[in-house]
């Protein structure tokens, strides 16, 4: 069979055979040994003090939230002002009439960077911020 | 995208720009029948730039032929959509004028704003991400919007409709990317041409066509809460408030029959088969059983939502229709199905949007009205509001002279045309008559419930009256939509005739389109399969 999807085969049957192979030589040959402390959640050396499954204050979603307005924000970003002084970015995009003018694409750029920053004066004034 | 594109989207600009100022000025001045009304003005603002603009050459020569300006198809049918849409949300923003809830009416009114702007990307994109982009720019401010005003179970029915939302979403991208695999781009029109002319690659890969078929039309038919898709519907209206359920019962409706007509009737090109047979086989289940569950509610928005469910098989004959002819079924000159369904769903929406406005009216800050007990005695407490309601349930039920009549009436006589003048060579003259059967059945059974609810108000005495403190907002919205009931119902060819113009819009190709501002053939991402995949058999 000579095909291009045969290292992607290949690779999955590799990687699946890894993982259940690992699983069951360490529940054959592994002793096993519990205890008390052994079944003990994790939390990183220190003694779980109580159970974890409690509320969490509804505030930190909305921390959450507002954290993906300058999440997006960058994320967007970045390709502009990457292709903004390369020569095969913007320019070539001009050049080659796929994009009417470098003005515009910057005028698209404020349009966006306006609506976020309406989102952030929207949850500034509804009292996201504040951590009564 | 170029200046002119940006013109083009004028109304839409200023929709979402007033819809973002809109919330930012209630976060500081929150719950004033104010932003209601500038919602309304707003709308308007939108309607008059959008009518400017049909007077200037460009969108004139635009508006005959149809032409593409780089994502935007300007043609009739996105003409006809985008001044209904505005009709429609004007409508909406008056209904939602005096608040009963918590002060969240500026949040209202912009979600308002920013859903209609969604609907009318939707309605003009020439493009499967721009398709997207405007059904979610329906979807999410939808969400916001089922959160606010006073119901009887608000999160639970926001909730609902959100998880569903998201898993439509995802059933519409999967078959999106069916559709890009096999014609190699995302502009309609390129999609359209392979369709009609398949070059090697895409001949071999057009099983994969009708995947996406299927999967785009099941995404779309959750937004149309077309059976199986429909099960949400009932739950979700009865636990938002009244204002809520009429937007959920219209909005989303046009979105999905925008969307299918671009992508699937005027975009996929060579599947009509596939494509009548399903929309005949939804069309059936969806009505007669919209129609049968209907008779047992109790609960007015309930009711409702199964009523819209029903409507929502009665669109999808004329899209059948539609299909037919398109795949070369003799449908009588004048008849066609999907210039049908574009003029029930003005119908529809005429009448749906006022049976919500006059709830809203109906209601005030102790009780929302709710169920069909809440309605008893009506006629005494609120003679004209009652008057109203049962002139939508009349039309809704498809009696004339009203408008519903026509709208059936244009739908079934559609359906019985099909292949009828010869019906040994065409062979689908038994479907469609069956179908055109069905409907009218249908029709039938739907007069129970509505006239139902007009005995309840006038043949019975209820214990307390509504409050009727709605406001003037609500009233005015009623008293619209039973004028434009009555309108349509007495002048319906115009509307009709437009319907017609735009559905032949949507599914003719021009030279000009072709020849439109778009990304040149050779510079789009055009996906070639890999060397070894070629020889692989599909």
């Amino acid at each position: 069979m000579e095909s291009a999807v045969l290292p992607v085969f290949l690779f999955v049957v590799a990687a699946t055979g890894l993982a259940v192979g690992l699983l069951v030589l360490s529940a054959l040959v592994g002793p096993s040994k519990n205890g008390k402390v052994k079944e003990m959640p994790y939390e990183s050396g220190m003694d779980p003090i109580h159970d974890t499954h409690r509320r969490f204050d509804v505030r930190f979603y909305l921390v959450a939230i507002a954290f993906l307005v300058f999440d997006v924000e960058l994320l967007f970003l970045y390709p502009w002002a990457v292709a903004s002084r390369n020569p095969l970015g913007i320019d070539r995009a001009v050049s080659e009439g796929l994009v009417e003018s470098r003005g515009l694409v910057f005028a698209e750029v404020l349009v966006f960077l306006a609506l976020l920053a309406a989102s952030f004066v929207y949850a500034w004034r509804k009292g996201v911020f504040r951590w009564r | 995208m170029t200046s002119e594109t940006a013109y083009l989207l004028l109304p839409e600009i200023i929709l979402i720009l007033a819809g973002t100022l809109i919330y930012l000025g209630g976060a500081f001045a929150p719950g004033k029948s104010a932003w209601a009304a500038l919602a309304a003005l707003v709308i308007l603002a939108a309607g008059g730039a959008l009518a400017q603009q049909g007077t200037t050459e460009t969108v004139q020569k635009a508006l005959v032929t149809g032409t593409i300006s780089g994502p935007l198809t300007i043609d009739w049918f996105s003409a006809a959509i985008r001044y209904g849409v505005l009709a429609v949300g004007l409508v909406f923003a008056l209904v939602g004028s005096r608040w009963v809830g918590e002060g969240d009416q500026s949040e209202f009114q912009g979600s308002l704003l920013m859903i209609l702007a969604g609907l009318m990307l939707v309605a003009l994109s020439n493009d499967l991400v721009l398709v997207f982009v405007g059904l979610e720019l329906i979807s999410i401010p939808t969400y916001v919007m089922l959160y606010l005003g006073k119901g009887t179970n608000l999160l639970e029915s926001g909730t609902k409709y959100f998880f569903l939302s998201l898993l439509s979403s995802a059933l519409m991208l999967y078959g999106f990317s069916f559709l890009y695999g096999v014609a190699g781009s995302t502009s309609l029109i390129d999609i359209r041409e392979t369709f009609a002319n398949p070059d090697a690659d895409a001949a071999r890969l057009m099983s994969f066509a009708r995947l996406a078929l299927i999967l785009i039309f099941a995404g779309l038919a959750f937004r149309l809460t077309a059976v199986p898709f429909h099960f949400y519907a009932p739950d979700v209206y009865q636990g938002t408030s009244n204002a809520n359920a009429g937007i959920l019962a219209v909005i989303p409706k046009i979105a999905a029959l925008a969307a299918i007509v671009r992508i699937i009737y005027a975009g996929m090109p060579g599947l009509e088969q596939i494509g009548w047979q399903l929309t005949l086989a939804v069309a059936l289940v969806t009505m007669t059983l919209g129609n049968l569950l209907a008779l047992w509610q109790t609960n007015v928005r309930r009711m409702m939502a199964y009523s819209s469910i029903a409507h929502a098989g009665y669109m999808l004959i004329g899209l059948s229709v539609g299909f037919a002819a398109a795949g070369g079924a003799v449908v009588a000159e004048g008849l066609d199905g999907v210039g049908a369904t574009l003029f029930y769903l003005l119908v529809y929406a005429a009448a749906t949007a006022g049976v919500f406005a006059a709830l809203t009216y109906l209601s005030g800050e102790r009780r929302i009205v709710s169920t069909l007990d809440d309605l008893a005695g009506l006629s005494s407490s609120h003679p004209k509001t009652s008057a109203a309601l049962a002139l939508f349930m009349f039309s809704l039920a498809g009696l004339p002279p009203l408008a519903g009549f026509w709208g059936k009436f244009t739908l079934f006589t559609g359906a019985l045309s099909v292949d009828a003048r010869n019906p040994e060579s065409g062979n689908l003259w038994p479907w469609f008559v069956a179908l055109a059967l069905v409907g009218v059945i249908n029709a039938a059974i739907s007069g129970a419930y509505y006239l139902r609810l007009i005995g309840v108000m006038y043949f019975r005495s209820g214990d307390a009256a509504p409050e009727g403190q709605g406001g003037a907002g609500a009233a005015l919205a009623t008293a619209l939509c039973a004028l434009a009931v009555i309108g349509i119902g007495a002048y319906p060819g115009p509307l009709v005739e437009a319907g017609k113009k735009a559905s032949r819009a949507a599914r003719d190709v021009s030279p000009e389109m072709l020849a439109g501002d778009r990304v040149p053939a050779n510079q789009t991402a055009v996906v070639k399969p890999l060397p070894g995949l070629q020889k692989a058999e599909f």
